[in-house]
């Protein structure tokens, strides 16, 4: 049976891929927790981590201001860069899938143009509110990006349908309407006029312990609520009506796919301002290597999201150290050369498929 | 592996607009029905009330009497698959992930398709020809070859009723047969129930049992294809005259539409012409003379020839033969009363016997009287000339006395209206010239 063993193989390759993307995050964690303006070796951050477990010894000694390094700056920066990197990714496939659309990102129906509404609105105002160890910027970042979420998916609802090319478009609209606001203020920002720009393009310079203790339940819970529904997102590629006739129950799935897009969004955004590009361009360069079925695309570019995020986080505090460059501007610098690389080389491939 | 399908009441409105107006049918289990309409009669909504993809805004669909209002999408799906009109799918699926996907209604959520699935979707790719693409991306694939992975889906999802919208739409001819020759394999063998909206008439009475015609959402006719394809449903339904007929291969209806650009024969200012008839080669003399407006007249035919089905249609006079009877005293006199009022009488290329040498004989009476003769020819005579030469003899008789002899209807509408530029002589073919 040749058929089968196509099959087989290609089950085979999809594992070796996800171990290998598993592998290279690790591999991207590793190496970035001992990059930095202090080096600090790999057996000491083992050390590190032997030192919590119970019952083990740590294999080298290691002293008290690279352990206050790595555990109150590098691990926290490291794990909510990987939590914000696999938010992303797997937001922009959902949405990507959801509107059949390869433009959208994590951004598209509104939810960073809400949060930066919000998280300006907070810094103009210099509120002072606070709630569970979480400053104004925060909250109201979080909260901007879910009400744009929702005033888009209230907005698009015809009858009992959210129609996806409604949704799309409101969410464009909304965003638009909300980016013209967000420079409104900043137009008056004045001396925060700084703090705001830099919130708006990223990054993780403010990482801290709390912010990976929220953002990781987030993404968690996020994650899972689409990642069960991947088989209903395959069938949605096709559209709603074949969905449908596949026995799927759209809208409700819908409503799953927006909350928990939204949720990894906001929270992304809310601990770490806009990061643009992984959400675009991870989950096609996933589809690119190996096919469009979310069963697959959405672990995969959870882990290749996470790792890239790690990875640019990593040059952007080292290649001007000890000043920092926004992320955003590096993913976008490394990503998009790739990218496009992959593309023509993709191409090619065709190429060579439809002359046989 | 069968279902019957109630429709009851079946109401829908967009915007105020009713597009099914209180459809009522039923469909036995292992039917095969046809559904007929013109653009907007109602066929696609129908089939998304049917699917429950639209909620009617009255009435019910029943499959095997439980109403599909009461079903979850999921059990829906278990008994019925769909093939939309358009298949578009962007993304970069393999042939197998797609047929894979009919799958989704019967297994579990986190259950991976195992053997059994696999050899359902391979056995499935089989029957509509495509699992040598099992691994191909959708996308590098033909219309074609995407339609028949869309239907291995369909087969794939084991449903007891199948919709199909306009499946051969976008199809080239030898896909539209191979389509339906596989759906009704799939009603035959595996006792499927299939629902078809299908605007090609002729398509449809050569693979269907049953058809529902639908006009302005309600059903004008229903039943086999006698009751159903006729020219007066058609009329309703469609808005244009049609001739109805059986296809000379395999007997099933036919319905074609003529031109209508300069309606009946009759009436019209041209000059009179007079064609023989007798053959379907008289045909595009005749159309092609009755679109220059010509007054025309046919005969001999028998009522059962294509020129006599002509004739009736656009009310053009013609002299009526018998069946297999050789042309009487009577007949020969009525045919050539009905010559001389002409300007020119036409022989088309048709073959020529004991039964209908007469007329050629009274195309020779007319010939000698002083009316222009026009022979078409696309042989020689002499091969369809069954009355050991005779006939040959008399059009070289013809010929000999200045009858015009073209390939081309052109060229003889050409000189009917005297455009010097197809001048007949330059088309002669030899043997004749103008007297």
């Amino acid at each position: 049976m040749k058929r089968a063993m196509d099959w087989d193989k290609e089950k085979l390759r999809k594992k070796i891929l996800l171990l290998f993307l598993g592998l290279l995050f690790v591999f991207a964690a590793a190496s970035a927790v001992t990059t930095g303006a202090v080096p600090i070796g790999w057996q000491e951050v083992l050390a590190v981590i032997f030192e919590r477990l119970p019952g083990c010894s740590p294999p080298v000694e290691i002293s008290g201001v690279h352990r206050e390094i790595l555990i109150q700056m590098r691990l926290p920066r490291v794990l909510l860069a990987a939590a914000v990197g696999a938010s992303l990714a797997v937001a922009g496939a959902t949405f990507q899938g959801l509107f059949r659309n390869p433009m959208a990102d994590p951004y598209v129906i509104g939810v960073s143009s809400g949060a930066a509404l919000g998280a300006v609105f907070a810094m103009m105002t210099k509120s002072t509110f606070s709630m569970a160890g979480f400053g104004a910027v925060p909250l109201f970042a979080f909260a901007g990006g879910l009400s744009a979420i929702l005033i888009v998916y209230y907005m698009a609802r015809v009858g009992r349908v959210v129609p996806v090319m409604t949704l799309l478009l409101a969410g464009i609209a909304i965003s638009a309407f909300l980016s013209a606001l967000v420079s409104l203020l900043t137009y008056f920002a004045g001396e925060q006029l700084h703090q705001v720009v830099f919130w708006m393009m990223g990054g993780f310079s403010g990482a801290s312990w709390l912010k990976v203790k929220v953002m990781i339940p987030y993404a968690l819970v996020g994650y899972l609520s689409i990642q069960l529904f991947a088989r209903e997102l395959n069938a949605m590629l096709l559209g709603e009506e074949t969905a449908r006739h596949l026995g799927v129950e759209t809208e409700k799935v819908k409503k799953f796919l927006l909350v928990g897009a939204s949720l990894l969004v906001a929270a992304a955004v809310a601990t770490s301002g806009v990061i643009g590009f992984i959400g675009l361009i991870v989950p096609h360069f996933i589809r690119l290597v190996a096919g469009p079925d979310h069963r697959f695309l959405l672990p995969a570019s959870a882990f290749l999201g996470a790792g890239l995020l790690i990875g640019t986080d990593t040059l952007a505090r080292t290649v001007m150290a000890p000043a920092e460059l926004p992320v955003g501007i590096i993913t976008a610098m490394v990503g998009a050369p790739l990218f496009i690389y992959l593309l023509k080389k993709r191409k090619k491939l065709r190429y060579f498929h439809s002359s046989e | 592996m069968s279902l019957n399908v109630t429709v009851h009441n079946l109401k829908m409105q967009y915007n105020a607009h009713p597009v099914l107006d209180g459809l009522e049918f039923d469909l036995q289990r292992g039917e095969l029905l046809a559904l007929l309409g013109a653009n907007g009669a109602g066929k696609s909504t129908l089939l998304r009330c049917i699917s429950r993809v639209l909620e009617p805004t009255g009435g019910s669909v029943c499959l095997d009497g439980r109403d599909i209002s009461n079903l979850t999408a999921l059990e829906i799906a278990r008994q019925m698959a769909v093939v939309p009109q358009e298949g578009g799918v962007d993304f970069e699926f393999t042939v197998q992930d797609i047929v894979l996907m009919g799958r989704f209604p019967h297994i579990r959520r986190f259950q991976k398709e195992g053997e059994r699935e696999q050899d359902i979707a391979l056995s499935a790719m089989e029957m509509t020809g495509v699992a040598h693409l099992a691994q191909r991306p959708v996308t590098t694939l033909s219309g074609g070859e995407k339609q028949r992975v869309i239907i291995a889906r369909a087969i794939c999802q084991q449903p007891k009723l199948l919709l199909l919208d306009e499946p051969t739409a976008s199809l080239d001819i030898g896909y539209q047969y191979e389509l339906l020759e596989l759906a009704v394999r799939l009603n035959r063998e595996k006792g499927i129930t299939i629902i078809a909206a299908i605007h090609d008439l002729n398509l449809a009475s050569q693979f269907f049992d049953r058809f529902i015609l639908l006009s302005e959402g309600k059903v004008l006719a229903a039943g086999r294809a006698e009751e159903v394809i006729t020219a007066e449903n058609i009329k309703k339904s469609y808005g244009v005259p049609a001739v109805i007929f059986r296809h000379p291969l395999h007997g099933h209806l036919q319905v074609s539409i003529p031109k209508q650009q300069h309606g009946t024969g009759i009436n019209k200012k041209g000059p009179a012409v007079h064609v023989i008839g007798g053959g379907s080669e008289a045909l595009p003399v005749l159309d092609a003379l009755r679109e220059r407006g010509c007054k025309l007249s046919v005969g001999p035919v028998t009522a059962q020839d294509s020129g006599y089905q002509y004739a009736s249609f656009y009310r053009i006079p013609l002299v009526e033969v018998p069946p297999f009877s050789p042309v009487s005293d009577e007949i020969y006199e009525a045919h050539l009363r009905m010559i001389r009022e002409a300007v020119l009488v036409v022989v088309p290329p048709i073959p020529f016997g004991e039964g209908n040498l007469r007329n050629l004989q009274a195309v020779e009476q007319a010939s000698r009287e002083g009316i222009p003769v026009f022979i078409l020819e696309e042989e020689t005579s002499r091969e369809r000339d069954y009355t050991g030469g005779q006939a040959t003899a008399v059009i070289s008789r013809l010929k000999k006395k200045g009858a015009f002899v073209t390939t081309d209807t052109d060229t003889m509408i050409a000189y009917l209206y005297g455009q010097d530029k197809y001048s007949p002589k330059e088309a002669e073919t030899g043997g004749g010239n103008k007297g």
